[in-house]
Protein backbone atom coordinates (compact mmCIF):
# COMPACT_ATOMS: atom_id res chain seq x y z
CA UNK A 1 0.00 0.00 0.00
CA UNK A 2 2.64 2.35 0.98
CA UNK A 3 4.70 1.60 -1.80
CA UNK A 4 1.98 1.87 -3.89
CA UNK A 5 1.16 5.32 -3.81
CA UNK A 6 5.19 6.04 -2.98
CA UNK A 7 5.94 4.66 -6.78
CA UNK A 8 2.89 6.70 -7.84
CA UNK A 9 4.88 9.80 -6.41
CA UNK A 10 8.38 8.80 -7.71
CA UNK A 11 6.28 8.62 -11.48
CA UNK A 12 4.98 11.82 -10.71
CA UNK A 13 8.48 13.24 -9.88
CA UNK A 14 9.51 12.51 -13.32
CA UNK A 15 8.68 15.58 -15.63
CA UNK A 16 6.21 14.73 -17.89
CA UNK A 17 3.63 16.94 -20.54
CA UNK A 18 0.47 16.10 -18.35
CA UNK A 19 0.20 18.24 -14.74
CA UNK A 20 2.23 17.35 -11.83
CA UNK A 21 0.66 17.11 -8.28
CA UNK A 22 2.67 20.38 -7.26
CA UNK A 23 1.36 22.56 -10.32
CA UNK A 24 -2.24 21.09 -9.25
CA UNK A 25 -1.37 22.24 -5.58
CA UNK A 26 -0.69 25.34 -6.75
CA UNK A 27 -3.87 26.07 -8.95
CA UNK A 28 -6.01 24.28 -5.84
CA UNK A 29 -4.54 26.40 -3.29
CA UNK A 30 -4.76 29.45 -5.04
CA UNK A 31 -8.25 29.36 -6.24
CA UNK A 32 -9.33 28.79 -2.92
CA UNK A 33 -7.27 31.90 -1.86
CA UNK A 34 -9.25 33.79 -4.48
CA UNK A 35 -12.34 32.87 -3.27
CA UNK A 36 -11.54 34.09 0.12
CA UNK A 37 -9.55 37.56 -1.05
CA UNK A 38 -12.72 38.41 -2.57
CA UNK A 39 -14.20 39.38 1.26
CA UNK A 40 -12.38 42.09 -0.11
CA UNK A 41 -14.16 43.04 -3.34
CA UNK A 42 -17.71 42.26 -0.65
CA UNK A 43 -18.31 38.94 -2.22
CA UNK A 44 -18.36 36.62 0.72
CA UNK A 45 -17.97 33.37 -1.23
CA UNK A 46 -16.26 30.59 0.79
CA UNK A 47 -18.23 31.75 4.07
CA UNK A 48 -20.36 28.77 4.05
CA UNK A 49 -17.67 26.31 4.52
CA UNK A 50 -17.14 24.84 7.79
CA UNK A 51 -14.61 23.11 10.61
CA UNK A 52 -15.53 21.64 13.43
CA UNK A 53 -15.75 24.00 17.10
CA UNK A 54 -15.75 22.74 20.44
CA UNK A 55 -19.04 20.73 21.25
CA UNK A 56 -20.83 19.13 23.84
CA UNK A 57 -23.83 18.93 21.80
CA UNK A 58 -23.25 17.30 18.40
CA UNK A 59 -25.73 18.86 16.52
CA UNK A 60 -23.64 22.54 17.28
CA UNK A 61 -20.42 20.79 16.00
CA UNK A 62 -20.30 22.27 12.74
CA UNK A 63 -21.46 25.72 11.81
CA UNK A 64 -20.72 28.08 8.99
CA UNK A 65 -17.45 30.22 9.36
CA UNK A 66 -18.97 33.28 8.49
CA UNK A 67 -21.85 35.22 9.93
CA UNK A 68 -23.19 35.82 6.02
CA UNK A 69 -24.32 32.40 6.07
CA UNK A 70 -25.27 31.85 9.81
CA UNK A 71 -28.79 31.13 8.82
CA UNK A 72 -27.28 27.84 6.91
CA UNK A 73 -27.81 24.56 9.06
CA UNK A 74 -24.81 22.79 10.11
CA UNK A 75 -25.56 19.87 7.72
CA UNK A 76 -25.93 21.34 5.01
CA UNK A 77 -22.99 23.54 5.56
CA UNK A 78 -20.93 20.46 6.28
CA UNK A 79 -22.39 18.69 3.13
CA UNK A 80 -21.14 21.70 0.68
CA UNK A 81 -18.01 21.44 2.02
CA UNK A 82 -17.57 18.25 1.22
CA UNK A 83 -18.90 19.04 -2.45
CA UNK A 84 -16.65 21.83 -2.59
CA UNK A 85 -13.48 19.53 -1.75
CA UNK A 86 -14.40 16.80 -3.66
CA UNK A 87 -15.25 18.63 -7.38
CA UNK A 88 -11.84 20.68 -6.79
CA UNK A 89 -9.94 17.12 -6.01
CA UNK A 90 -11.72 15.12 -8.74
CA UNK A 91 -10.89 18.32 -11.66
CA UNK A 92 -7.10 17.39 -9.75
CA UNK A 93 -7.58 13.55 -10.39
CA UNK A 94 -8.36 13.77 -13.82
CA UNK A 95 -5.73 16.27 -14.38
CA UNK A 96 -3.29 13.95 -13.04
CA UNK A 97 -4.83 11.28 -14.79
CA UNK A 98 -5.79 9.05 -12.16
CA UNK A 99 -9.02 6.90 -12.00
CA UNK A 100 -11.31 9.62 -11.19
CA UNK A 101 -14.42 7.29 -10.04
CA UNK A 102 -12.16 5.50 -7.88
CA UNK A 103 -10.44 8.46 -6.68
CA UNK A 104 -14.36 9.99 -6.36
CA UNK A 105 -15.08 7.01 -4.19
CA UNK A 106 -11.82 6.64 -1.81
CA UNK A 107 -11.98 10.35 -1.17
CA UNK A 108 -15.60 10.55 -0.33
CA UNK A 109 -14.31 7.67 2.69
CA UNK A 110 -11.37 9.56 3.52
CA UNK A 111 -12.69 12.68 3.75
CA UNK A 112 -15.21 11.24 5.98
CA UNK A 113 -13.76 9.07 8.12
CA UNK A 114 -10.95 11.93 8.32
CA UNK A 115 -13.76 14.60 9.61
CA UNK A 116 -15.35 12.52 11.90
CA UNK A 117 -12.07 12.45 13.71
CA UNK A 118 -11.63 15.94 13.40
CA UNK A 119 -15.18 16.59 14.96
CA UNK A 120 -14.17 13.81 17.39
CA UNK A 121 -10.57 15.90 18.80
CA UNK A 122 -12.87 19.21 19.37
CA UNK A 123 -15.61 17.21 21.90
CA UNK A 124 -15.05 19.46 24.42
CA UNK A 125 -13.58 16.86 27.07
CA UNK A 126 -10.96 16.80 24.78
CA UNK A 127 -10.00 19.80 23.75
CA UNK A 128 -10.76 23.11 25.84
CA UNK A 129 -8.06 24.26 27.76
CA UNK A 130 -8.72 27.36 29.52
CA UNK A 131 -10.27 27.36 32.61
CA UNK A 132 -12.72 29.93 31.91
CA UNK A 133 -13.95 27.79 28.87
CA UNK A 134 -14.16 24.95 30.78
CA UNK A 135 -16.65 27.08 33.74
CA UNK A 136 -18.62 28.62 30.85
CA UNK A 137 -19.25 24.78 29.72
CA UNK A 138 -19.77 23.69 33.31
CA UNK A 139 -16.77 21.03 32.72
CA UNK A 140 -15.21 19.46 35.56
CA UNK A 141 -12.17 18.40 33.50
CA UNK A 142 -10.92 18.57 30.10
CA UNK A 143 -7.96 16.45 28.50
CA UNK A 144 -6.62 19.87 27.25
CA UNK A 145 -5.26 18.59 24.06
CA UNK A 146 -6.97 21.31 21.69
CA UNK A 147 -8.97 21.20 18.59
CA UNK A 148 -5.97 20.10 17.08
CA UNK A 149 -6.50 16.52 18.73
CA UNK A 150 -8.74 15.62 15.71
CA UNK A 151 -5.52 15.24 13.63
CA UNK A 152 -3.96 12.99 15.83
CA UNK A 153 -6.87 10.78 15.96
CA UNK A 154 -6.86 10.94 11.86
CA UNK A 155 -3.42 9.66 11.76
CA UNK A 156 -4.21 7.08 14.41
CA UNK A 157 -7.53 5.72 12.46
CA UNK A 158 -5.19 5.83 9.65
CA UNK A 159 -2.37 3.58 10.77
CA UNK A 160 -4.69 1.22 11.93
CA UNK A 161 -6.28 1.18 8.89
CA UNK A 162 -3.13 0.20 7.36
CA UNK A 163 -1.99 -2.38 9.68
CA UNK A 164 -4.88 -3.91 10.58
CA UNK A 165 -7.04 -3.78 7.44
CA UNK A 166 -3.84 -3.56 4.57
CA UNK A 167 -6.71 -4.60 1.84
CA UNK A 168 -9.19 -1.85 2.91
CA UNK A 169 -6.18 1.13 3.05
CA UNK A 170 -5.27 -0.67 -0.55
CA UNK A 171 -8.87 0.34 -1.80
CA UNK A 172 -7.97 3.73 -0.96
CA UNK A 173 -5.07 4.12 -2.86
CA UNK A 174 -6.05 6.67 -4.97
CA UNK A 175 -7.34 9.25 -2.46
CA UNK A 176 -4.18 8.47 -0.14
CA UNK A 177 -2.01 11.50 -1.63
CA UNK A 178 -0.57 13.20 1.42
CA UNK A 179 1.95 15.76 -0.17
CA UNK A 180 -0.44 16.78 -2.43
CA UNK A 181 -3.17 17.65 0.22
CA UNK A 182 0.14 19.17 2.24
CA UNK A 183 1.37 21.37 -0.38
CA UNK A 184 -2.19 22.48 -1.21
CA UNK A 185 -2.47 23.47 2.45
CA UNK A 186 0.87 24.95 2.14
CA UNK A 187 0.18 27.61 -0.59
CA UNK A 188 -3.41 28.51 1.44
CA UNK A 189 -1.29 29.05 4.40
CA UNK A 190 1.20 31.70 2.71
CA UNK A 191 -2.22 33.95 2.82
CA UNK A 192 -2.25 33.44 6.51
CA UNK A 193 1.12 34.39 7.21
CA UNK A 194 0.88 37.31 5.46
CA UNK A 195 -1.04 39.19 7.23
CA UNK A 196 0.72 37.78 10.08
CA UNK A 197 3.57 39.54 8.36
CA UNK A 198 1.85 42.40 7.56
CA UNK A 199 0.95 42.80 11.05
CA UNK A 200 3.84 41.72 12.85
CA UNK A 201 6.83 42.74 9.69
CA UNK A 202 9.44 42.99 12.51
CA UNK A 203 9.33 39.27 13.73
CA UNK A 204 8.13 37.77 10.33
CA UNK A 205 11.65 39.09 9.04
CA UNK A 206 13.80 38.69 11.67
CA UNK A 207 12.29 34.24 11.32
CA UNK A 208 13.21 34.45 7.73
CA UNK A 209 16.60 35.64 7.95
CA UNK A 210 17.20 32.96 10.37
CA UNK A 211 15.84 30.69 7.71
CA UNK A 212 19.19 30.66 6.49
CA UNK A 213 20.49 28.54 9.66
CA UNK A 214 17.86 25.88 8.41
CA UNK A 215 19.15 25.45 4.99
CA UNK A 216 22.66 25.31 6.05
CA UNK A 217 22.38 22.62 8.61
CA UNK A 218 20.00 20.22 6.42
CA UNK A 219 21.87 20.10 2.80
CA UNK A 220 25.66 20.87 4.54
CA UNK A 221 25.62 19.53 7.90
CA UNK A 222 22.79 16.47 8.63
CA UNK A 223 23.47 15.23 4.56
CA UNK A 224 26.67 15.18 4.89
CA UNK A 225 27.04 13.16 8.28
CA UNK A 226 24.16 10.73 7.26
CA UNK A 227 25.80 9.76 4.12
CA UNK A 228 28.96 9.06 5.99
CA UNK A 229 27.38 6.83 8.39
CA UNK A 230 25.35 5.06 5.50
CA UNK A 231 28.57 4.42 3.70
CA UNK A 232 31.23 4.14 6.59
CA UNK A 233 29.68 2.34 9.39
CA UNK A 234 26.70 0.36 7.35
CA UNK A 235 27.97 -0.54 4.50
CA UNK A 236 25.38 1.21 1.97
CA UNK A 237 26.68 1.47 -1.62
CA UNK A 238 26.21 5.19 -3.38
CA UNK A 239 22.80 4.28 -4.95
CA UNK A 240 21.42 3.58 -2.06
CA UNK A 241 23.42 6.04 0.77
CA UNK A 242 22.70 8.97 -1.45
CA UNK A 243 18.73 9.18 -1.33
CA UNK A 244 19.09 7.82 2.30
CA UNK A 245 21.60 10.91 3.09
CA UNK A 246 18.57 13.46 1.55
CA UNK A 247 15.64 11.56 2.96
CA UNK A 248 16.83 11.72 6.54
CA UNK A 249 18.23 15.57 6.08
CA UNK A 250 16.43 17.45 3.43
CA UNK A 251 13.24 17.23 2.96
CA UNK A 252 11.95 13.46 3.20
CA UNK A 253 9.95 11.67 0.06
CA UNK A 254 10.75 14.61 -2.16
CA UNK A 255 14.73 14.54 -1.41
CA UNK A 256 15.24 11.13 -1.60
CA UNK A 257 13.26 11.30 -5.22
CA UNK A 258 14.56 13.85 -6.69
CA UNK A 259 18.45 12.39 -5.56
CA UNK A 260 17.47 9.09 -6.59
CA UNK A 261 16.39 10.98 -9.75
CA UNK A 262 20.09 12.73 -10.03
CA UNK A 263 22.04 9.92 -9.66
CA UNK A 264 20.53 7.57 -11.75
CA UNK A 265 19.43 5.14 -8.87
CA UNK A 266 16.97 2.44 -9.35
CA UNK A 267 13.06 4.05 -8.80
CA UNK A 268 13.06 0.68 -6.16
CA UNK A 269 15.30 2.66 -4.11
CA UNK A 270 13.35 5.67 -3.98
CA UNK A 271 10.19 4.05 -3.01
CA UNK A 272 11.96 1.98 -0.38
CA UNK A 273 13.50 4.83 1.08
CA UNK A 274 10.80 7.07 0.85
CA UNK A 275 8.50 4.82 2.86
CA UNK A 276 10.77 4.61 5.37
CA UNK A 277 10.79 8.39 5.54
CA UNK A 278 7.00 8.34 5.91
CA UNK A 279 7.09 6.01 8.45
CA UNK A 280 9.42 7.31 10.52
CA UNK A 281 8.26 10.77 10.33
CA UNK A 282 4.81 9.57 11.66
CA UNK A 283 6.60 8.58 14.26
CA UNK A 284 8.72 11.78 14.83
CA UNK A 285 5.13 13.35 14.56
CA UNK A 286 3.62 11.19 17.84
CA UNK A 287 6.48 12.00 19.81
CA UNK A 288 8.17 15.49 19.05
CA UNK A 289 5.41 17.99 19.67
CA UNK A 290 4.64 16.74 23.14
CA UNK A 291 8.34 16.41 24.07
CA UNK A 292 8.40 20.32 22.55
CA UNK A 293 5.65 20.89 24.99
CA UNK A 294 7.25 19.67 28.08
CA UNK A 295 10.56 20.93 27.17
CA UNK A 296 10.00 23.86 25.67
CA UNK A 297 6.60 25.03 26.66
CA UNK A 298 8.81 28.74 27.19
CA UNK A 299 10.14 28.44 24.29
CA UNK A 300 7.65 28.11 21.74
CA UNK A 301 9.66 29.50 18.32
CA UNK A 302 12.62 26.88 19.63
CA UNK A 303 9.59 24.39 19.41
CA UNK A 304 8.38 25.54 16.56
CA UNK A 305 11.84 25.39 14.25
CA UNK A 306 12.83 22.01 15.87
CA UNK A 307 9.15 20.65 14.35
CA UNK A 308 10.86 22.03 10.67
CA UNK A 309 15.01 20.58 11.36
CA UNK A 310 13.75 17.19 13.11
CA UNK A 311 10.68 16.19 11.37
CA UNK A 312 11.34 15.09 7.69
CA UNK A 313 8.64 15.38 4.86
CA UNK A 314 6.49 18.39 4.35
CA UNK A 315 3.35 17.10 5.56
CA UNK A 316 4.57 16.02 8.91
CA UNK A 317 6.62 18.74 9.61
CA UNK A 318 4.37 21.19 8.95
CA UNK A 319 1.60 18.74 10.75
CA UNK A 320 3.82 18.61 14.55
CA UNK A 321 4.32 22.52 14.19
CA UNK A 322 0.65 22.46 14.23
CA UNK A 323 0.45 20.33 16.85
CA UNK A 324 2.81 21.87 19.11
CA UNK A 325 1.40 25.29 18.74
CA UNK A 326 -1.89 23.46 20.03
CA UNK A 327 -0.67 21.75 22.83
CA UNK A 328 1.76 24.95 23.72
CA UNK A 329 -0.33 27.64 23.39
CA UNK A 330 -3.03 25.22 25.09
CA UNK A 331 -0.63 25.00 28.09
CA UNK A 332 0.40 29.07 27.66
CA UNK A 333 -3.79 29.79 28.10
CA UNK A 334 -4.47 28.15 30.92
CA UNK A 335 -1.75 30.38 32.24
CA UNK A 336 -3.42 33.17 31.31
CA UNK A 337 -1.11 33.52 28.24
CA UNK A 338 -3.03 34.25 24.82
CA UNK A 339 -0.66 33.91 21.82
CA UNK A 340 -1.59 35.22 18.69
CA UNK A 341 -2.42 32.18 16.18
CA UNK A 342 -0.46 30.90 13.51
CA UNK A 343 3.44 31.64 14.68
CA UNK A 344 4.29 28.33 15.45
CA UNK A 345 3.00 26.66 12.44
CA UNK A 346 4.34 29.60 10.30
CA UNK A 347 8.09 29.39 11.85
CA UNK A 348 8.19 25.68 10.63
CA UNK A 349 6.52 26.00 7.41
CA UNK A 350 8.70 29.06 6.66
CA UNK A 351 12.22 26.57 7.62
CA UNK A 352 10.41 23.72 5.67
CA UNK A 353 9.99 26.03 3.16
CA UNK A 354 13.08 27.80 2.65
CA UNK A 355 14.89 24.07 3.29
CA UNK A 356 12.57 22.60 -0.28
CA UNK A 357 13.76 25.49 -2.26
CA UNK A 358 17.24 24.04 -2.66
CA UNK A 359 16.37 20.54 -3.28
CA UNK A 360 16.85 21.37 -7.11
CA UNK A 361 20.33 23.02 -6.45
CA UNK A 362 21.38 20.18 -4.42
CA UNK A 363 20.21 17.53 -6.74
CA UNK A 364 21.86 19.00 -9.47
CA UNK A 365 25.35 19.58 -7.78
CA UNK A 366 24.97 15.69 -6.81
CA UNK A 367 24.33 14.75 -10.58
CA UNK A 368 27.71 16.70 -11.56
CA UNK A 369 29.51 15.33 -9.08
CA UNK A 370 27.78 11.45 -10.22
CA UNK A 371 28.18 12.28 -13.72
CA UNK A 372 31.90 13.81 -13.61
CA UNK A 373 33.09 11.52 -11.09
CA UNK A 374 31.67 8.35 -10.35
CA UNK A 375 29.52 7.25 -13.25
CA UNK A 376 30.13 9.22 -16.13
CA UNK A 377 26.64 9.40 -18.58
CA UNK A 378 26.31 7.58 -22.13
CA UNK A 379 26.87 10.27 -24.91
CA UNK A 380 23.46 12.49 -25.84
CA UNK A 381 21.97 12.06 -21.76
CA UNK A 382 24.41 14.67 -20.09
CA UNK A 383 23.34 16.84 -17.27
CA UNK A 384 21.38 20.16 -18.05
CA UNK A 385 20.95 22.76 -16.15
CA UNK A 386 17.18 22.55 -16.79
CA UNK A 387 16.96 19.73 -14.20
CA UNK A 388 17.42 22.47 -11.40
CA UNK A 389 14.33 24.29 -12.35
CA UNK A 390 12.56 20.75 -13.55
CA UNK A 391 13.24 19.38 -9.55
CA UNK A 392 12.36 22.88 -8.22
CA UNK A 393 9.64 22.11 -5.92
CA UNK A 394 6.52 24.65 -7.60
CA UNK A 395 4.47 24.97 -4.91
CA UNK A 396 6.69 27.06 -3.04
CA UNK A 397 6.06 29.50 -6.22
CA UNK A 398 2.21 29.13 -4.97
CA UNK A 399 3.22 29.71 -1.49
CA UNK A 400 5.86 32.95 -2.07
CA UNK A 401 2.47 34.51 -4.32
CA UNK A 402 0.00 34.17 -2.23
CA UNK A 403 2.20 35.45 0.94
CA UNK A 404 3.66 38.54 -0.99
CA UNK A 405 -0.30 39.20 -2.52
CA UNK A 406 -1.68 39.55 1.21
CA UNK A 407 1.40 41.41 2.73
CA UNK A 408 1.40 43.71 -0.07
CA UNK A 409 -2.42 44.16 0.21
CA UNK A 410 -1.99 44.27 4.36
CA UNK A 411 1.40 46.27 4.78
CA UNK A 412 -0.83 49.45 4.21
CA UNK A 413 -4.12 49.07 5.04
CA UNK A 414 -6.31 51.08 7.28
CA UNK A 415 -7.28 48.67 10.39
CA UNK A 416 -10.75 48.18 9.00
CA UNK A 417 -9.48 46.81 5.32
CA UNK A 418 -7.27 44.34 7.68
CA UNK A 419 -9.78 43.26 9.57
CA UNK A 420 -11.27 41.99 6.55
CA UNK A 421 -8.62 40.91 5.11
CA UNK A 422 -8.03 38.52 8.32
CA UNK A 423 -11.51 37.40 7.53
CA UNK A 424 -11.11 36.71 4.32
CA UNK A 425 -7.95 34.43 5.39
CA UNK A 426 -9.75 32.78 8.61
CA UNK A 427 -12.42 31.40 5.50
CA UNK A 428 -9.04 30.20 3.49
CA UNK A 429 -7.93 28.56 6.68
CA UNK A 430 -11.05 26.12 7.03
CA UNK A 431 -9.49 24.39 4.20
CA UNK A 432 -6.34 24.49 5.36
CA UNK A 433 -6.97 23.11 8.11
CA UNK A 434 -8.99 20.34 6.09
CA UNK A 435 -6.32 19.75 4.29
CA UNK A 436 -3.97 19.49 6.82
CA UNK A 437 -6.45 17.17 8.16
CA UNK A 438 -6.45 15.14 5.06
CA UNK A 439 -2.77 14.65 5.05
CA UNK A 440 -2.71 13.13 8.82
CA UNK A 441 -5.29 10.14 7.71
CA UNK A 442 -3.66 9.62 4.32
CA UNK A 443 0.03 9.42 6.21
CA UNK A 444 -1.23 7.14 8.40
CA UNK A 445 -2.97 4.85 5.93
CA UNK A 446 0.66 4.99 4.24
CA UNK A 447 2.41 3.46 6.82
CA UNK A 448 1.91 -0.38 6.88
CA UNK A 449 5.02 -1.20 9.35
CA UNK A 450 4.45 -4.66 8.93
CA UNK A 451 4.61 -4.79 4.88
CA UNK A 452 7.88 -2.63 5.39
CA UNK A 453 8.98 -4.95 7.49
CA UNK A 454 8.65 -7.60 5.58
CA UNK A 455 10.07 -6.32 2.75
CA UNK A 456 13.70 -6.55 5.07
CA UNK A 457 14.32 -2.75 5.23
CA UNK A 458 15.87 -3.47 8.69
CA UNK A 459 19.28 -2.29 8.00
CA UNK A 460 18.00 0.77 6.50
CA UNK A 461 15.96 1.42 9.33
CA UNK A 462 18.87 0.98 11.61
CA UNK A 463 20.70 4.13 9.21
CA UNK A 464 17.51 6.00 10.00
CA UNK A 465 17.34 5.28 13.98
CA UNK A 466 21.19 6.00 14.22
CA UNK A 467 21.11 9.00 12.27
CA UNK A 468 17.77 9.98 13.85
CA UNK A 469 17.81 9.30 16.94
CA UNK A 470 21.99 10.13 16.94
CA UNK A 471 22.19 12.91 15.27
CA UNK A 472 19.70 14.54 13.52
CA UNK A 473 17.23 15.20 16.34
CA UNK A 474 19.87 16.72 18.79
CA UNK A 475 21.69 19.15 16.23
CA UNK A 476 18.11 20.22 15.11
CA UNK A 477 17.48 21.28 18.53
CA UNK A 478 20.50 23.05 19.34
CA UNK A 479 20.62 24.98 15.95
CA UNK A 480 16.83 25.53 17.08
CA UNK A 481 18.28 27.32 20.38
CA UNK A 482 20.88 29.02 19.36
CA UNK A 483 19.08 30.81 16.73
CA UNK A 484 15.20 31.16 18.03
CA UNK A 485 15.69 31.07 21.61
CA UNK A 486 14.42 34.36 23.24
CA UNK A 487 11.53 34.48 20.14
CA UNK A 488 8.20 34.47 21.19
CA UNK A 489 4.43 35.29 19.17
CA UNK A 490 3.23 38.43 19.83
CA UNK A 491 0.56 38.41 22.35
CA UNK A 492 -3.00 38.23 21.02
CA UNK A 493 -5.26 41.01 21.72
CA UNK B 1 7.04 0.56 -10.85
CA UNK B 2 4.44 -1.45 -8.89
CA UNK B 3 6.00 -4.20 -10.34
CA UNK B 4 9.24 -3.86 -9.75
CA UNK B 5 8.76 -3.44 -5.55
CA UNK B 6 6.90 -6.68 -5.88
CA UNK B 7 10.35 -8.33 -6.97
CA UNK B 8 13.17 -9.41 -5.04
CA UNK B 9 12.61 -8.49 -1.03
CA UNK B 10 14.83 -5.15 0.06
CA UNK B 11 16.52 -7.74 2.90
CA UNK B 12 17.70 -9.69 -0.11
CA UNK B 13 18.57 -6.15 -2.31
CA UNK B 14 20.84 -4.76 0.57
CA UNK B 15 22.64 -8.49 1.38
CA UNK B 16 23.51 -8.75 -2.75
CA UNK B 17 24.78 -4.87 -2.40
CA UNK B 18 28.76 -4.80 -3.27
CA UNK B 19 31.19 -3.22 -1.25
CA UNK B 20 31.99 0.19 -2.26
CA UNK B 21 35.11 2.17 -0.40
CA UNK B 22 34.62 5.63 -0.34
CA UNK B 23 35.90 7.53 -3.31
CA UNK B 24 38.60 10.60 -2.80
CA UNK B 25 35.54 12.75 -4.29
CA UNK B 26 32.88 11.59 -1.83
CA UNK B 27 35.65 12.24 1.10
CA UNK B 28 36.21 15.78 -0.53
CA UNK B 29 32.25 16.31 -0.60
CA UNK B 30 32.02 15.48 2.93
CA UNK B 31 34.71 17.04 4.39
CA UNK B 32 33.68 20.37 2.34
CA UNK B 33 30.40 20.35 3.18
CA UNK B 34 30.71 20.20 6.71
CA UNK B 35 33.58 22.70 6.67
CA UNK B 36 31.72 25.08 4.75
CA UNK B 37 28.47 24.21 6.80
CA UNK B 38 30.17 25.11 10.12
CA UNK B 39 31.63 27.88 8.95
CA UNK B 40 28.60 29.83 7.74
CA UNK B 41 26.84 28.58 10.65
CA UNK B 42 29.45 30.43 12.84
CA UNK B 43 29.44 33.52 10.72
CA UNK B 44 25.50 33.62 11.19
CA UNK B 45 26.00 33.62 15.05
CA UNK B 46 28.94 35.97 14.63
CA UNK B 47 27.24 38.70 12.16
CA UNK B 48 24.17 38.59 14.54
CA UNK B 49 21.51 36.94 12.83
CA UNK B 50 20.47 35.12 16.00
CA UNK B 51 20.49 38.60 17.86
CA UNK B 52 18.42 40.73 15.80
CA UNK B 53 16.22 42.56 17.66
CA UNK B 54 12.60 41.11 17.35
CA UNK B 55 10.30 44.52 16.06
CA UNK B 56 7.39 43.96 17.51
Amino acid sequence: MAQQSLAREVDAAVPSQGWSEDWLSVAAGLLIFALALALLAGADLLGWATAPRTWLDIARAVRPSSATYAQVEGPVTLIATFTFALFVMTIGAALLRAHVVRFIVSFTVVFWLAYLCWVLGNYAYIAVTTPAEMQRLGLGWSLRLTGESGYLIALVVGLLIANFLPGFAAWLNEAVRPELYIKIAIVVLGGTLGVKAAEQLGLASSIMLRGFAAIIEAYLIYWAVVYFIARKWFGFSREWAAPLASGISICGVSAAIATAGAIRARPMVAVMVSSLVVLFAMVELLILPFAARIFFGDEPMVAAAWMGLAVKTDGAAVASGAITEALIYADAASQGIKYDKGWIVGTTTTLKIFIDIFIGVWSFLLAYIWTRHIEPRRPGDELRAGEIWERFPKFVLGFTATFLIVLLIGFNASPPLLKILNASMDQANVFRQLFFLLTFITIGLMSDVRALWQEGIGKLAAVYVVSLFGFVIWVGLFISWVFFHGLKPPISG
Amino acid sequence: MARETKGPRIGKELHKMQAEPLLPIEKKLIAWSLIIGVALLAMLVWTGTASIPIGR
